[in-house]
């Protein structure tokens, strides 16, 4: 607590003589921080749907399939967890770079070879991996408490395979789709690692921002400016997300 | 019985504890009491045994440049007076955490001149210039009073001698004409920002650096924007060297260091020597070093002709003794930036450090926004 505390009140009195309005209105004028600050929430909005295209079928299967084959499913998605995020950045770093064994494979197939590493695509890709699983166990566990027999149910009273999946599945996983987006969004919006190494000043977010105003510019006011904003971003949205999860929950339950 | 034991343990830890703050408060007092009496400096010496019991740390920049360092000087300086070196990573914003919080635990680091210029009695020690013998290191070349260069080196256009074999660039503007010289270039795009990048862009519009405004800090950023078609970038030494020996980049803008380290793994590269941007890395110690002698000392043993030749034949950069004569036979003979100091473009320290929050936020505003 004393360190956050630290940094609110640095963010209003550690100002450096060329912001002569403060930090804050360093923070909103400057086009630069807008732009940085806009493609942190991008940059999350993408890796948080691909997280969420890629881990619904998923953590479907996880809930069809036997016990056994469940476990081998859940194994595969714990596992790169429990492997350094430094360790997997580095993977990615090998495979994806101009010389790699992606773009050597393309070169082979006559696609020939992409830019990969240092593109908002290498980003994303990076951070997805990382995410996944923080995307897929808040939906299975919601997906694990739908009753298979309201599908059976629904499509006895008519509804064709796609109706039913909209109008019963998808409502009663949406728990699951909120808690899963929220957390992987979040998250998401922090990461430093991934895009410093896959990335490149391009591709800087808000956390690159703020270790180059603390690092390199010894602008540190500036730096605990941009985390209080990240804070406050990221506290509104789970706000926010919060509500209209109780909101989703509350007609849910009227709906049945 | 057993309680007894543990209070028995824990009373030997605790005098243990005492005994260790005890001999680390001793330690202090008494690097503060061991003035020794070197003598008169001279560069590259120092006596034998004179800081028996003294750890230095050293923090730098990393890679064969601070391997080449420790095996040329600091290596054979704690062989000689009996002090440990530590090695450690080089950061501004640790420094200056450091600084903050009264425990400075670094002695010698390895900064720009900007960096010493810009926080120089605030972040590092002001020097005592009567312990180090700078009467050997290159004219022009001490920019500040917390400073010694550490070596000389240089922002250079290196290019692919297959591409331009018979008509090389021989200006800073043939690097702005795409049209003559055709290809992509890489630039820097690192968070570090070189003032030089400016200077270059000034001196291939014919300006004169020596009269440079902040106006002229848009316009020269600009000169990169037009041609950015051609252009790529680097972010770390090492990529703009792998650009250039891959041949994605038919010329570049690059650390003199790296274009050695692509001709010597047999790219076939050139550097333009006509026209460069001179860059000066500064020693410095940090403010409030426990161990002002010694690194006061050791900076003076750095700058031993035989430490650089060393230094500059293990890491390809220019050594800050005119004495030094590293081994220039082979491919380091055409890339020692001392032999070429004439052709050089000396940056204009005072103005960029009066300048440099505005040099900065138009830099960072182009590396990440374009």
């Amino acid at each position: 607590m004393l360190p956050l505390i630290d940094i609110i009140v640095r963010s209003f009195t550690d100002v450096s003589p060329a912001d002569t309005r403060g930090n804050y209105w360093w923070l909103v004028s400057n086009t630069d921080n807008l732009i940085i600050g806009a493609r942190t929430i991008l940059t999350s909005l993408v890796v948080t749907i691909a997280c969420l295209v890629l881990a619904y079928p998923y953590a479907y299967l996880m809930t069809i399939v036997s016990d056994r084959s469940r476990k081998w499913l859940t194994l595969a998605v714990m596992m790169p967890l429990w492997t350094s995020i430094l360790v997997r950045t580095m993977a990615w770093m090998i495979l994806l770079q101009d010389t790699g064994p992606i773009n050597a494979f393309l070169e082979a197939i006559g696609i020939g070879a992409q830019p990969l590493i240092r593109t908002t695509f290498g980003v994303a890709l990076g951070m997805a991996q990382v995410l996944l699983p923080f995307m897929v166990l808040p939906l299975y566990s919601a997906m694990s408490k739908i009753d298979p027999r309201l599908l059976t149910a629904s499509s006895s009273l008519g509804a064709n395979g796609i109706t039913s999946f909209f109008t019963v599945y998808l409502p009663l996983s949406r728990p699951g789709i909120f808690a899963g987006s929220v957390t992987v969004f979040i998250l998401g919006l922090g990461f430093y690692i991934i895009p410093s190494l896959l990335g490149s000043p391009q591709e800087a977010m808000i956390s690159s921002l703020i270790y180059l105003q603390v690092s390199q510019f010894l602008e540190w006011g500036h730096g605990a400016t941009l985390g209080v904003a990240l804070l406050a971003v990221t506290a509104l949205l789970l706000a926010g997300f919060s509500k209209l999860t109780k909101q989703s929950a509350a007609k849910a339950g009227a709906d049945r | 019985m057993q309680r007894r034991r543990i209070a028995n343990r824990m009373w030997l830890a605790g005098a243990a504890v005492a005994a260790l703050l005890l001999s680390g408060c001793q330690q202090v007092s008494q690097s503060d009491q061991t003035e020794v009496d070197l003598g008169t400096p001279v560069a590259g010496e120092v006596p034998e045994g004179v800081f028996e019991g003294t750890t230095l740390t050293f923090a730098g920049s990393g890679g064969i440049f601070q391997d080449g360092q420790a095996a040329a000087a600091w290596d054979p300086f704690a062989e000689q007076t009996g002090a440990t070196f530590l090695q450690d990573a080089y950061d501004p914003g640790k420094l200056k955490a450091m600084v903050d919080s009264g425990n400075t635990t670094w002695d010698l680091v390895n900064a720009t001149q900007f960096d010493t210029a810009q926080y120089c009695g605030t972040l590092y020690e002001e020097l005592d210039y009567s312990q180090i013998d700078i009467s050997n290191v290159p004219e022009g070349t001490i920019t500040d009073d917390c400073m010694v260069p550490q070596i000389l080196y240089g922002l250079v256009l290196v290019y692919n001698t297959d591409t331009f074999g018979d008509n090389p660039p021989t200006t800073a503007a043939d690097f702005f004409d795409t049209e003559k010289f055709p290809g992509q270039r890489t630039v820097s795009a690192s968070p570090y920002v070189d003032p030089q990048m400016f200077e270059f862009a000034m001196v291939a519009d014919d300006k004169d650096t020596s009269s440079v405004t902040a106006d002229d800090i848009v316009p020269a950023l600009d000169k990169y924007r037009e041609i950015e078609d051609s252009l790529i970038t680097w972010t770390s030494g090492a990529q703009a060297q792998q650009q250039l020996e891959s041949g994605e980049a038919v010329m570049g803008l690059v650390w003199s260091g790296r274009g050695y380290g692509a001709a010597n793994a047999g790219a076939p590269v050139a550097a333009m020597w006509d026209e460069w941007m001179v860059m000066v890395d500064s020693t410095a110690i940090p403010k409030g070093s426990q161990n002002l002698q010694a690194a006061h000392s050791a900076i003076n043993y750095y700058g031993g002709a035989e430490q650089q030749t060393k230094m500059s034949e293990l890491t390809s950069y220019g050594p800050i003794n005119v004495n030094a004569k590293p081994d220039l036979s082979g491919e380091l003979g055409n890339w020692m930036t001392t032999d070429h100091l004439d052709t050089g473009h000396y940056p204009n320290v005072d103005f960029w450090v009066e300048n440099y929050d505005a040099l900065q936020s138009a830099w960072s505003s182009w590396v990440t926004t374009g």
